[in-house]
């Protein structure tokens, strides 16, 4: 019987006893490559109980045990890396830069209502905030400096804000600064993300736009695994909480997750959007099944859900009436 | 003043202020995830969390941990290897197979590795035995921590390929990782009826207890091939 090991091949007899021996030579990243390999393939394993130990000392390949150890050691060390190396696939990427992007939105949200309450103080007509307030900061400072042809000059002169002393000019100058550096790579993100969609998923792309696309990948954790869900389940992705209140008590169950935020679905009626979130989840299910196992643009699935939501839309033109309320309570049905 | 009392082969309870659970420092002077280290005697100890740990928890938990300073074992979810460093530490002079499939802890677990001669991490699905078959010899204990609903089948399966006769498969058992809805008492009762029953190698059922106040919803099972 013929049997793969990661340190060779071998030929063994019925008890378990070293017939033949082919061995390799003791070349870290070679053995490391050749298990990797061999992890992948699964054929002529050894059976169940097999002694690898004792064999390898067996056949000459180490001398004591000792050795064997420290060897497989670095082998399967050496083979972790290689495997952990290659593990970060392009999707891994873009479910950094949507982690990241969530993360500057958080921060430059509240570092900007900062900068509003903190030059409230000083000029509190400006009717600015945000990017709009930073990038205004960052240019004059104080608002005593603001050019004659500026739209906000007349505003600034009779402003009933206080004097802003040198010290705090400069702080609040710098700290804007920071600001809208953080709006410049809110959007380079962006950009980054939108290209990057555009090769990884295509079809998804096509259908969910970069945006929600990219989220649902990063929920999900890889293209393969957002490949691998159920449409159902991407229908309801990002709405776990209301999931689980539905799946442990009598709460209705959730029609849409992160796909709310699709234009197919903001902007439907109420009473389709369930229907509509439906279609919408069994075609981007469908693309990412294509993007991950075949990687084809494929514009008629774009087409076809359109129909599909213009059949669900036609056939429920009105909201359904309201169940008359017979005066009766309903029993309640018993938790389970 | 320092006192070290010995639980079980490897695993001390040091009281020092308060008892606290630890093993002998394999690799002294380096820490893993932030524990104490705490040298009496000039043995160094490290402190190990029940809470970030099921296996600490079992021991507290009165668990018989059958482990020896030689023991070769098969860790399976291995995860960042904080528990997985403790029993390094214990077995001093065996092996640990640290099987981990998600690559971002692999990344944590091959430092931890890369520092400790006796655990061979390995990259793979535990849910697919025969893909570390050319690497992994017959253990004396298997353990499981994976989180995966069909966990007791990853475990006999583990089991019937690497197990020895007279080895021992300890499990930690997620009730909501198994089924999220129902009560947690009843997924363990049917977990076990699996592992007595449900699959080829078949075990008797040494010892199983959950493990509050450590980790909610979780059992500890020992169990041994028939």
């Amino acid at each position: 019987m013929k049997i793969n090991t990661w340190f060779g091949v071998l030929g063994i007899g019925r008890t378990g006893e070293v017939l033949e021996s082919e061995l390799f030579s003791k070349d870290i990243r070679e053995l490391a490559r050749r298990s990797i390999a061999l992890q992948e393939n699964m054929q002529d394993i050894p059976p169940a109980g097999f002694d690898l130990k004792a064999a390898a000392i067996e056949c000459r390949f180490v001398e004591s045990s000792a050795e064997y150890y420290s060897l497989l050691h670095e082998v399967t060390l050496e083979a972790a890396k290689l495997q952990v190396s290659g593990a970060l696939t392009p999707d891994q990427r873009i479910i950094q830069a949507v982690e990241a992007l969530d993360d500057i939105n958080e921060t430059t949200n509240s570092l900007s209502e900062r900068l509003f309450e903190w030059y409230g103080g000083y000029f509190p007509e400006s009717g600015l905030n945000g990017e709009a307030l930073a990038l205004f900061i960052a240019k004059y400072g104080s608002r005593e400096n603001i050019g004659s042809e500026d739209p906000l000059y007349s505003k600034a002169r009779n402003s009933m804000g206080a004097k802003l002393e040198a010290a705090d000019e400069i702080l609040l100058k710098s700290f804007s600064e920071s600001v809208c550096s953080l709006y410049e790579r809110k959007r380079q993100i962006e950009a980054y993300i939108q290209d990057s969609m555009g090769s990884i998923a295509p079809n998804l792309n096509l259908i969910a736009g970069p945006m929600l696309g990219a989220r649902l990948i990063s929920i999900a954790g890889s293209l393969e695994k957002l490949a691998n869900f159920p449409s159902s389940t991407i229908q309801v992705i990002g709405a776990s909480r209301a999931l689980f209140k539905h799946l442990r008590a009598r709460a209705p169950s959730p029609k849409h997750g992160i796909i709310y935020s699709h234009p197919l679905i903001n902007t439907a009626p109420w009473w389709v959007r369930g229907k509509i979130a439906r279609a919408l989840a069994a075609k981007l299910s469908l693309a990412a099944r294509i993007d991950f196992y075949s990687g084809e643009k494929d514009a008629s699935l774009v087409e076809k859900l359109e129909t599909k939501v213009q059949q669900i839309r036609a056939s429920n033109p009105k909201p359904p009436q309201k169940k008359q309320d017979s005066g009766v309570k309903p029993k309640k049905k018993r938790r389970k | 003043m320092t006192e070290v009392k010995n639980l079980s082969e490897g695993i001390f309870e040091v009281v020092k202020d308060k008892k606290q659970l630890a093993t002998k420092n394999l690799d002294p002077g380096k820490l893993v995830y932030g524990e104490k280290l705490i040298p009496v005697e000039g043995v160094e100890y490290r402190t190990w969390d029940p809470r970030r740990s099921k296996l600490g928890a079992m021991v507290l938990k009165k668990f018989n941990i059958p482990l020896k300073e030689d023991s070769k074992v098969l860790y399976l979810g291995a995860a960042s290897g904080t528990t997985v460093s403790h029993v390094s530490d214990i077995v001093s002079e065996g092996a640990v197979y640290a099987v981990e499939f998600a690559p971002r802890s692999m990344r944590d677990l091959i430092g931890l590795a890369s520092r400790r001669k006796n655990v061979h991490p390995i990259l793979a699905d535990a849910g697919k035995p025969d893909s570390y078959a050319h690497i992994v010899e017959p253990v004396d204990l298997i353990f499981q921590d994976v989180a995966q609903p069909n966990q007791a089948q990853i475990a006999a399966r583990n089991a019937a390929s690497y197990l020895k006769r007279d080895g021992y498969l300890l499990l930690s058992i997620k009730a909501r990782s198994i089924d999220t809805v129902a009560n947690p008492k009843e997924v363990f009762k049917e977990e076990i009826k699996k592992l007595e029953q449900a699959f080829e190698s078949k075990f008797e059922i040494l010892n199983a207890k959950d493990l509050m106040p450590y980790h909610e919803d979780h059992m500890g099972i020992l169990a041994k091939p028939i």
